[in-house]
């Protein structure tokens, strides 16, 4: 359902309070935790993408190769995402979590989620991983432009994400439309 | 259609049509009726079924990424199922994630979701499914639809019944149709017996309609009205006949009667002159013989005279004359006194008394022995014997059949004479037997008449005349007197004095007689 994604919610506390039953926090939410939830909360939608995307089959070994995820200058959301993967699967894939720094080859990786950081850094980081099987995300206000795949946004303190197909399409990823039906915007590549 | 009794044939196939066609219909419908709420509740659930998993499916990922407005989204499709009352999105840990209600429903929702599966409630139908990807339970779909059974069984109950009148009108109409196929050959018959029956017009044929089992009745029917009309006219003609019959009959017996009236009156009248020249005929064979007997008196008077007043003077000869001049005197006042008693039977009354018949041959037999004493004759008188008649004429009838006896058993060796009777309850026969000469029963028949001979008078002396006055003696008390004899052996007289007594004379004699009478000699 694209045509709905550009409608504004008008349900926000309410979301916000459904986010916080789902990741069990009941707590006041003060600026601290916040941030903290925040990272749960992309953490899980890292790894829920996993469902939701369809690699080519020349980015595994075999069927039950782990799936790797590369997360680069965001530890607190690696720390996160490997305690929620942890014994979990995607698919029958195992799930590996891997810290990155900036600059670090990006190279064998499934997912890569580039942590806030400058536009520069964030454009070199796409472009050391364009071409790879990989999803690339980011968090940054431009990141679509800036050629990631798919941007975490906060929308009324409540996490989206937008997604561009073009970027997708060149590294082999077919995107599922159910996960495009929950995206804030989905970017089309021009007919 | 009126519902005359004579058309009862036609109701009765209506009844049977409209009846069989109701009974078809009730199944039919049933039938169709339990398929459909069958299949209309294993179509809907699964339809139902189907729908839930379809919004699970589609709202997976806006629970997996908390999109409410997604899920809110989703449900809000279901706009476009109209039996979808209410519809609600549960998270993995049960908490209200997107609701949908239709318009003017309820918007009530359980507050934890129940075990996965569906329940009827009331009109309602409630479902709930898990919504699951990748073996982990994302959250449970919560659906509540119309469940239209019992206002569907309610429409079809409608339906049936307005199916069943409509169609029950048709076949109603259609068999009042097609019935007459059936009942008109029938009905055709039926009517032209009724008019056979009330015109007695047996000419009439019913009309053959079909080939079938009414065709054949016709042909039968017409065959036996044939038959019937056959008989008729064989029956008219010899009615007819039968009638012209009766008719000359009637004449007939109208003219014997005629002629018997005529004969009786005739017969009457004859009687009457017969009895008026019978009274004449006695009077003058009284008068006449009473009359004969002073010249006879004086002829029998004046020729003894003559012996004893010249009993010298009168020649031998003359005297042997004289003495059969008296002989003959003697033997016409015998004929005389024969004829007068003969007369005298006819006349006067018949004086009925009890008469002890035994006593009364005793006495007769008694007064023959002594005119004739020099007779040795064994008379046998049974004891006992009496009946109701008349004293002299009884005795006379005696004294005539007992001097007959005497008189023929005189040349018998050993004489011997029986009076007795034969009877039973009723009736008595009396009878008189002895062992003379007898006669021949050749004769019989003339034995009664008056100056009948069976035997020459030179052998035995006699008028003729006695049992003529025996058997008018017999009559006259209504018995009858007959004679069984062989000649040489003795003859048997039998007699009744009262009608119905001579019943008995057709049974040997014989046989007839009772032990118990006693037989004295006298």
């Amino acid at each position: 359902m694209p045509q709905l994604r550009t409608v504004a919610t008008r349900l926000l506390a309410l979301l916000a309070l459904a986010v916080l039953i789902v990741f069990g926090n009941s707590a006041p939410a003060s600026g601290q935790e916040l941030q903290a939830t925040e990272y749960r909360v992309k953490a899980a939608f890292i790894f829920k993408f996993g469902d939701y995307i369809e690699w080519p089959a020349e980015a595994f070994r075999s069927p039950s190769s782990p799936l790797v995820i590369g997360v680069v200058g965001a530890d607190a959301i690696a720390d996160e995402l490997a305690r929620l993967s942890a014994g979990r699967v995607v698919g029958e894939r195992p799930v590996v979590v891997r810290k990155l720094r900036h600059g670090e080859p990006l190279s064998g990786l499934h997912m890569i989620f580039i942590g806030r950081t400058s536009a520069a850094q964030l454009s070199a980081a796409l472009a050391a991983s364009k071409g790879q099987p990989a999803l690339t995300i980011a968090e940054a206000e431009d990141g679509l432009r800036l050629g990631s795949m798919i941007n975490f946004v906060i929308v009324s303190d409540k996490v989206r994400f937008d997604v561009a197909l073009s970027p997708a399409e060149a590294s082999r990823l077919k995107i599922s439309s159910r996960l495009l039906a929950v995206a804030r915007n989905v970017v089309a590549p021009a007919p | 259609m009126t519902l005359d009794f004579s058309r009862s044939l036609r109701l009765k196939l209506i009844g049977v049509i409209l009846l069989t066609t109701l009974a078809a219909l009730i199944i039919a419908l049933v039938a169709i009726i339990t398929y459909d709420l069958r299949a209309y509740h294993r179509n809907w659930t699964a339809d139902v079924s189907t729908q839930a998993e379809l919004v699970g499916r589609m709202s997976a990922s806006a629970i997996a990424f908390d999109d409410a407005r997604v899920a809110q989204e989703n449900l809000e499709l279901l706009r476009l199922r109209p039996q979808v009352q209410a519809a609600a999105i549960y998270t993995a840990r049960g908490a209200l994630f997107a609701t949908y209600a239709r318009p003017g429903a309820t918007r009530e929702f359980p507050k934890l979701p129940e075990a996965e599966g569906m329940r009827i409630d009331g009109g309602e139908l409630v479902l709930y499914k898990r919504i699951v990807n990748d073996k982990e339970i994302l959250g449970t779909v919560y659906l509540r639809t119309d469940y239209e059974l019992v206002s569907r069984v309610r429409d079809y109950v409608g339906i049936a019944l307005a199916t069943t009148i409509i169609a029950m009108l048709v076949a109603m109409l259609m068999s009042a149709q097609l019935q007459r196929v059936v009942t008109n050959p029938i009905l055709a018959i039926a009517g032209v017996a009724r008019e056979v029956v009330q015109q007695k017009d047996y000419s009439r044929r019913a009309r053959k309609m079909s080939d079938d089992e009414v065709g054949a009745l016709v042909d039968s029917f017409n065959d036996m009205l044939a038959e019937i009309e056959r008989r008729t006219e064989e029956l008219e003609v010899s009615n007819l006949e039968l009638g012209r019959h009766v008719a000359e009959r009637v004449r007939v017996e109208q003219e014997v009667s005629r002629l018997n009236v005529e004969l009786e009156d005739r017969v009457r009248d004859r009687t009457a002159q017969l009895e008026a020249a019978n009274h004449e005929l006695e009077s003058f064979s009284f008068s006449v013989s009473h009359d004969l007997r002073a010249p006879l008196r004086a002829i029998d008077g004046f020729s003894q005279a003559l012996l004893e007043d010249f009993p010298d003077e009168v020649p031998e000869e003359a005297k042997r004359y004289l003495a059969r001049i008296r002989s003959s005197t003697l033997r016409m006042g015998q004929l005389i006194e024969d004829l007068l008693n003969l007369s005298r039977v006819s006349r006067g009354s018949l004086d009925r008394v009890a008469v002890d018949v035994s006593e009364l041959a005793r006495q007769v037999v008694h007064e023959i022995r002594q005119r004739d004493a020099d007779r040795v004759v064994e008379v046998t008188i049974w004891e006992g014997m009496t009946v109701q008649a008349d004293l002299r004429l009884l005795r006379a009838a005696l004294e005539n059949l007992l001097e007959n006896a005497w008189k023929f058993t005189a040349k018998a060796e050993h004489a011997r004479i029986e009076v007795g009777v034969l009877r039973d309850r009723e009736h008595q026969v009396f009878f008189v037997r002895d062992n003379g000469a007898g006669f021949s029963m050749d004769y019989a028949d003339k034995l009664f008449n008056p100056f009948q001979r069976l035997h020459s008078a030179a052998e035995y002396s006699g008028s003729g005349i006695g049992l003529a006055t025996v058997q008018r003696i017999m009559y006259r008390h209504g018995g009858r007197i007959w004679a069984d004899a062989k000649v040489g052996k003795g003859a048997t007289f039998y007699f009744t004095l009262a009608a119905g007594d001579a019943d008995m004379r057709e049974t040997p004699p014989q046989a007839r007689e009772s032990p118990v009478s006693p037989r004295t000699p006298s």
